[in-house]
């Protein structure tokens, strides 16, 4: 098991120097001189030559491409990832609270998203092709289907201002996690709890549980181990959903003044602000690959057969 | 499948009505004397000698020697000003009873090390002539300074009103003495304190108890970062923000039926300013393969253009139809003009008579085998700007006019006017205070309009009288000058004008004292007070 980990986390190094250089390298297509673009958006009204010529040598952008990403790797390697060219912050005051602040989101979410669709999941299994399985089928499917945009403004709507009970926006507190957490949330239990459902199902046909109804276990007994059976299905779809929040939260932001990752990435890649996407780019890699990895492991330690194939 | 449907039909219903049955409910104002406004972005860095922060928020927190009203320049922290006779040296008397926020006497030294400061940079000012033109800054004695220029510059004291560079911040802010590697602190003289910044979330502006001019009555300002406008129309139906208006960023963060909504819920009221800007289609006279360059066929689209329709439709009234380049309230603005009101057959006949000829089964005139094809370009963040193309879209078409539309970054635009990349693009003059000098002079730089311009006919002749207008102590030639080059742009049909903007204010009812400054930019927070 332990070689197992470590061989993973070898593969994870190369990988990130493969996305942080192609990262790099598709900025550096872009057709745009990148000092004019810096300046404009540091909306200097108007750019003369000199200036575009003292900016690429502040930022050493006059250098050779691949002299440039050495720089970056080498001060990156050292935790320096210079400061945006916007804000004229180091990238980590930025970066960092911005992480914090989706990171809270993910997690929070990924507790609803695990919880509300174990437990549809299994209700509607239980009740399969009867009023309530029906019923629970259609409003998720409805609520994945919507825009998380709408959403987000209808939740608003009807939970701010009509009923006034939450803030519309904005971090305050531990009631203004409840409509992004409600809205990320809402999208992906449509789609993982018919995970759980149909794995359940399939279960349900299996021999164990008719051994289990013979020899006169309760339904209960017979349900709880089904459902063990049933997550093994789920770890590796629940971990990945992590990362995903993480990256994919861009709308669920805008629409609440979250001031996360995705809010930060958006302006950074409209402005190009260079140090600010190399990070992000960076940090959701590395997310991505973290759980990916913690999914294999907790997949190898509940099946030995895949341990035992790799 | 039947139930499904009818379920999902249902449950929309549910939805409808709950949102319809609950009763409106929106918070009192119960501090009167604070204001939140929504703001797309964060302030960003507040740095006044540098320009990425928010200029309203700068506008709260630094002030200029000298303020632009509509009655002209005024004093503010120069008392008195005297102007040599040969017009090069500007020597200002400045206010005894100021000091910064950090508790810093302002006098003549602060004021020489803020302009060395912006000097040092000189690069990063150039839009602004005044830096080119500046020689030294003296200290004459505790409160007078003396401003020599390298020769005369009609717009000196226009330029020094403006919000930025040439304000004032405290000297124990700066960096090794200077400010264009950043600064410690943001302490100016203004009505408002910043006194409290989380970054991309809100910013904190607090009334200046020592304000040399009287308090301000209003005592906190909330920038709250708002980057969906959705939210920011709940967020006011609602009260955690009762203050909106079109700032510097994100210019109409909430729609115009979004403030409609609001004002006849009877809690707020909309102020306009008057006419600020002018929103306008740029002409690439410069590129010579493109009909663009073409007078004839800039006119026939200044005339296919319905500007009432655009202005009564799209804007809702809220922008003013515009006739030329600037509106007559621009200073040198007053001159007469050739009107050109919507007419399609006036617009068919100059085609006609310039070679463009229609074949009867093809929709697109044609001459000497090219098509009259061209591109237009609109910011794809701004949703009046793509209805207005898709309206001239089919207005060009009526006249044998192929019009591809090409929504880009705002960027990505700017980039094509200085690289000349382009047919048609949208845009809008710098504005009050800014107009007629700053845009004019734009004609003559490559990032803005050079290649606008390039195609007007003696066009070397043109650049030479815009320089002119800048340097002349003659204040009648300058107006024959302004009006010259304002005639000509105008005959040339360059930029072809679609409405004027303004600033709009959405305020709570009981709000009094709001007015506008000659800046489509900053707005006079130190005036408003509660009822």
């Amino acid at each position: 098991m332990g070689a197992y980990i470590a061989r993973r986390i070898l593969i994870t190094l190369p990988l990130l120097l493969a996305v942080s250089f192609l990262t790099f390298l598709l900025i550096s297509f872009s057709p745009v001189e990148p000092a004019e673009v810096i300046l404009r958006a540091q909306e200097v009204p108007l750019i003369t030559d000199e200036l575009i010529e003292r900016t690429n040598e502040e930022l050493g952008l006059d250098k050779p491409f691949i002299i440039q990403y050495f720089h970056w790797l080498i001060s990156s390697l050292q935790l320096d990832f210079g400061n945006s060219y916007v804000k004229n912050e180091p990238v980590w005051n930025l970066v960092g609270p911005a992480f914090i602040n989706t990171f809270k989101l993910t997690v929070a979410s990924t507790i609803v998203i695990i919880i509300f669709s174990v437990l549809i999941g299994v209700i509607c299994a239980v009740n399969e092709r009867k009023m309530v399985d029906r019923w629970m089928r259609t409003i998720l499917f409805v609520f994945t289907a919507t825009p998380s945009y709408l959403l987000g403004a209808v939740c608003i709507y009807l939970f701010s201002v009509k009923l006034d009970l939450l803030p519309t926006s904005g971090m305050e507190g531990v009631e203004s996690y409840i409509l992004p957490v409600l809205v990320t949330s809402l999208g992906y239990i449509g789609i993982y709890f018919r995970n759980i459902r149909s794995a359940m199902i399939n279960n349900l046909n299996e021999d164990y549980v008719l051994y289990g109804r013979a020899s006169g276990l309760s339904e209960y007994t017979i349900t709880w181990h089904i459902l063990r059976n049933s997550l093994q299905v789920a770890v590796s779809i629940f971990c990945m959903a992590i990362p995903l929040i993480l990256g994919g939260t861009v709308v669920i932001e805008n629409v609440f003044a979250w001031p996360g990752l995705g809010s930060l990435s958006i302006g950074a890649i409209l402005n190009r602000d260079f140090p600010i996407i190399q990070a992000y780019v960076l940090i959701v890699a590395v997310a991505f690959v973290i759980f990916n990895m913690i999914s294999d492991i907790l997949n190898a330690m509940l099946n030995p057969r895949i341990r035992n194939d790799s | 499948m039947f139930i499904k449907l009818k379920t999902m039909f249902f449950m929309l219903a549910a939805i409808t009505i709950l949102a319809g049955c609950t009763s409106t409910k929106v918070e009192d104002n119960k501090n009167t004397d604070e204001l939140v406004y929504a703001t797309v972005k964060d302030i960003n860095d507040m740095n006044p000698h540098l320009y990425p922060g928010s200029m309203s928020a700068q506008g709260m927190v630094y002030e200029s020697l000298v303020e632009n009203t509509e009655e002209g320049i005024k004093p503010l922290l120069a008392e008195s000003w005297e102007i040599s006779e040969d017009g090069t040296e500007y020597t200002f008397h400045l206010r005894k009873d100021v000091t910064f926020h950090d508790g810093e006497h302002f006098n003549a030294k602060a004021v020489k090390q803020n302009f060395e400061a912006v000097q040092n940079n000189k690069e990063k000012h150039a839009w602004i002539k005044l830096s080119d033109k500046i020689k030294s800054i003296e200290e004459v004695d505790e409160y007078t300074v003396k401003l020599t220029l390298f020769e005369v510059y009609y717009p000196t004291l226009v330029e020094l009103s403006m919000t930025r560079p040439y304000v004032f911040l405290s000297p124990n802010d700066f960096k090794n003495g200077e400010t264009k590697d950043g600064v410690n602190g943001f302490h100016g003289t203004g009505p408002f304190k910043l006194t409290e910044h989380k970054v991309d979330q809100y910013a904190v502006f607090e009334a200046n108890e020592d304000y040399w001019a009287g308090v301000p009555k209003i005592k906190k300002i909330t920038a709250k970062v708002l980057p969906a406008g959705e939210t920011t129309l709940l967020a006011m139906q609602k009260g955690e923000v009762n203050f909106a208006f079109t700032d510097d960023r994100g210019a109409d963060s909430i729609n115009i039926e979004g403030i409609n909504q609001l004002v006849q819920a009877g809690d707020y009221q909309l102020t306009r300013s008057k006419q600020m800007n002018t929103k306008m289609i740029v002409a690439n006279s410069g590129k010579s393969e493109s009909p663009a360059s073409e007078k004839n066929v800039r006119e026939a689209i200044w005339y296919a253009i319905d500007r009432e329709t655009i202005s009564r439709d799209i804007f809702e009234g809220a922008e003013t139809v515009a006739n030329s380049l600037f509106s007559i309230n621009v200073n040198y603005a007053d001159v007469s003009l050739k009107e050109r009101n919507y007419d399609i057959a006036r617009a068919k006949e100059i085609l006609e008579n310039a070679g463009w000829t229609i074949s009867s089964q093809d929709s697109v005139r044609e001459k000497g085998g090219k098509k009259l094809e061209m591109k237009l370009y609109y910011d794809s963040n701004s949703p009046s700007q793509k209805a207005q193309a898709e309206f001239i879209q089919g207005s060009l078409k009526e006249v044998g006019i192929n019009l591809e539309l090409n929504g880009e970054e705002s960027t990505s635009i700017a980039n094509r006017r200085a690289t000349g990349d382009y047919d048609l693009l949208f845009n809008q003059t710098w504005g009050l205070a800014y107009d007629p000098q700053s845009t004019v002079a734009a004609f003559t730089s490559e990032a803005s309009y050079l290649h606008a311009t390039k195609g007007i006919p003696d066009a070397e002749q043109f650049y030479k009288k815009i320089e002119e207008t800048l340097t002349t102590i003659d204040e009648e030639k300058r107006k024959l000058l302004y009006e010259d080059i304002l005639k000509t742009v105008h005959d040339e049909a360059i930029f072809i004008p679609i409405t004027n903007g303004n600033v709009t204010v959405v305020a709570p009812k009981n709000l009094k004292g709001i007015s506008f400054k000659q800046t489509q930019y900053e707005l006079p927070f130190e005036k408003m007070y509660f009822e």
